[in-house]
């Protein structure tokens, strides 16, 4: 069966849904971390440049005071030993001497950068572990305030090594000239700890860094949920389950709730004012139709009969084209449940008036709580067209029952008629493919209910009934 | 038998209006709600045709008004809505019956005789006193089984008197159903209407009885 392409309540068409056409081609825009397509990603790697970069400053920060910390361990060693020196010097003016042996580990390993020496003019004392050899100074450094105490340096030991220095300028003593005390760590002391440190430091932060991306995923996809619910949700309303989104959402969302929210009260206002606007289009245009219907019924004035029959077929036209456009604005449209109790109840009560003439029995067995997921006016309308239908060539007694099925809500309407041989029954149903061709009349009710029932995916079966007559099921979902 | 109409669209109130009293219906006609609502509620009728788009006063409303008023006259809706929640809507405010635009001419006549017989408590649609015979679908009487020939107003008088065929119809009553509400009814008009009818329908015969009313009778001795 091929339809039109739905149109909506303003007569331009609706854009056919992009989950029909799989892939999103959104994916084409410009790339980069900012223009990703996944918020979850998106924030993700937002985290990771971030998390990086705190790690490498807190790997860098660390570094530095470890560093500070091990050559402080250092220069200490060697100050303790330029004061042991101080103390056991003995100064002439003929040269220095040391009172004792100050070579105690670790500078009484030969070569190994721990060296001390004392220089007086030309003449100097120096530990074993120079083995003879002049420890270079480096220029010295300029003087500050409180010479007493050691200065650092940096400088190379006889054999090419780095050495960490300290110096010590002792002053003229009587006739003895100016002292230069030097102590020296290798500068391996200081660079391997370090090292060392440096290794396991990087892996505690890789590991730190490993924990919060972790962390920083669980969250993005916590923080996200809802918005997955909130898909889910517009999903549920798309498919007619829901008419709004729930109220009870998380702050940020909530403003994006009570927008989509409002949207669909719009949709469904404009919705009711298209059906007002076709209503109006059906009274403006019906009442001129009823005066010409009228006024040709006076012989005179359409002897043949043709105007008459332009006029009918107008009248088709109109409602032809009032049911179209109210069946469109059904299309897409959010659908809530209806009980159908009320809606049997009213149709009966009407029905026993159109049908006063026949003292019809019309009897009723629907559940309280049977409710289907169609609008109330096509529940009327399907259904009444059924009754209408039963009413017209049932005898005595007209039945309407419900029951729920897996199937979906099973509406009975059944009449003790004479009934439709299955054919017959086939070309009801069938007969209204084509509505601006059909006359009302008999059977004409039945293929509305069912162009009507197929739009809420439910459907019109006809049978015999038990009474005897024709026995209409309207299947609809609930 | 006379008809309110209700109706604010004029060429159909005026092809309405012609219809109707071409098949000997007398006619007062209102062209909204509000006017229509006040002589449904002051005047007799034995039917009201209630359009339901009307200036001032909707259909719907002017119905309710008259259903909770107690007013029971035979409402007949006339709508260019055909979808049942409307027709729904409409006898739940007390219509009793409906008539999408456009309808037929027959279909209108029809359906106001119905309303008015059911309305007078007589359940077929033949209603037999002695000789005389009324088909209310056709509209036409007969006497010993041949047609009667009777102008507007004398059809107007016969069908009110066989409607209620088993009481008296008091003379303000007749002349309210016979005659269209802007009419100059003479005094003596109903008696010269009574005089003729009589000839027509012998031996069916009227009645007068004095200081109150007209009764329709089966035979000939009192």
């Amino acid at each position: 069966m091929s339809r039109p392409a739905p149109v909506n309540p303003s007569g331009r068409p609706i854009p056919p849904s992009p989950r029909a056409h799989g892939p999103d081609h959104s994916a084409k825009k410009p790339a980069g971390p900012f223009h990703l397509g996944s918020l979850q990603r998106r924030l993700l790697v937002a985290a990771g440049v971030f998390v990086t970069m705190a790690l490498v400053v807190a790997g860098l920060g660390i570094g530095l005071i470890l560093h500070r910390f091990v050559r402080g361990q250092v220069d200490s060693r060697l100050d303790s030993q330029l004061v042991a020196i101080a103390a056991s010097l003995r100064r002439g003016p003929g040269g220095v001497s040391v009172g004792r042996n100050l070579d105690g580990p670790p500078f009484d390993r030969e070569r190994a950068g721990w060296y001390w020496q004392v220089r007086q003019g030309a003449e100097a004392v120096r530990s074993g572990s120079l083995e003879g050899r002049d420890l270079a100074l480096p220029a010295l450094p300029h003087p500050g305030r409180d010479d007493d105490a050691p200065r650092p340096a940096d400088g190379t030991g006889p054999w090419g090594q780095p050495l960490i220095l300290r110096i010590l300028v002792l002053p003229p003593e009587g006739v003895a000239g100016p002292a230069i005390l030097v102590a020296s760590a290798p500068a391996s002391a200081l660079n391997g700890p370090l090292r060392e440190a440096a290794g396991v430091l990087a892996l505690v932060l890789g590991l730190l860094g490993l924990c919060l991306m972790a962390g920083t995923f669980a969250q993005v996809r916590l923080g996200l949920k809802p918005l997955d619910r909130l898909r889910r949700d517009l999903t549920d309303i798309r498919a007619g389950r829901r008419t709004r989104v729930p109220g009870k959402q998380p702050a940020e969302i909530r403003p994006l709730v009570t927008e989509v929210n409002a949207l669909l009260d719009q949709n469904a206002a404009n919705l009711e004012r298209a059906r007002n606007h076709v209503a109006n289009l059906a009274h403006g245009l019906k009442t001129p139709l009823a005066t010409l219907t009228l006024a040709l019924s006076d012989s005179h004035r359409d002897p043949d009969g043709v105007l008459s029959g332009l006029v009918s077929a107008m009248d088709r036209q109109v409602r032809h084209h009032l049911r179209r456009a109210r069946t469109a604005a059904l299309e897409g449209g959010t659908r809530e449940r209806t009980a159908i109790t009320g809606h049997v109840a009213d149709l009966r009560t009407t029905f026993l008036r159109l049908y006063a003439e026949k003292s019809l029995a019309i009897d009723v067995a629907i559940p309280a709580d049977l409710a289907v997921a169609c609008d109330g006016q096509d529940i009327d309308e399907m259904l009444g067209n059924l009754v209408d239908n039963a009413c017209q060539w049932g005898r005595t007694r007209v039945r309407v029952s419900g029951v729920v099925t897996d199937e979906g809500a099973i509406v009975t309407v059944e009449d003790d008629g004479p009934g439709l041989d299955d054919a017959a029954a086939a070309q009801a149903i069938r007969r209204g493919r084509r509505l601006d061709e059909t006359v009302p009349g008999n059977g004409f009710g039945l293929s509305i209910t069912t162009e009507l029932a197929e739009l809420y995916g439910g459907t019109l079966r006809l049978d015999r009934s038990p009474l005897g007559g024709l026995r209409a099921g309207l299947v609809l979902p609930v | 038998m006379k008809i309110l109409l209700v109706e604010d669209d004029a060429p159909l109130a005026a092809e309405i209006a012609r219809v109707l009293r071409a098949e000997h219906f007398a006619l007062d006609h209102a062209v909204n709600g509000e006017d229509g609502q006040h002589l449904g509620e002051t005047e007799t009728y034995d039917a009201v045709v209630l359009d339901l788009g009307l200036p001032k006063r909707g259909g719907l409303a002017v119905l309710q008004s008259w259903r909770a008023g107690g007013h029971t006259v035979p409402v007949l809706i006339l709508t260019a809505r055909d979808g049942w929640s409307d027709k729904v809507a409409g006898f739940k405010a007390g219509a009793d019956d409906f008539l999408v635009k456009p309808f037929r001419v027959e279909e209108l006549v029809i359906r106001l005789r119905a309303l008015v017989r059911r309305a007078s408590a007589n359940g077929a649609s033949r209603l037999v006193c002695g000789p005389l015979t009324y088909d209310s679908g056709l509209g036409t009487f007969e006497c010993d089984g041949l047609p009667l020939k009777l102008t507007g107003l004398e059809w107007r008088v016969l069908s009110c008197l066989i409607l209620r065929k088993d009481g008296v119809v008091p003379r303000g009553q007749l002349i309210e159903r016979v005659y269209d509400g802007d009419a100059d009814v003479d005094s003596n008009s109903v008696e010269v209407i009574m005089t003729r009818l009589r000839r027509k329908i012998a031996p069916a015969r009227i009645e007068g009885v004095r200081g109150h009313g007209y009764r329709l009778m089966a035979g000939a001795e009192a």
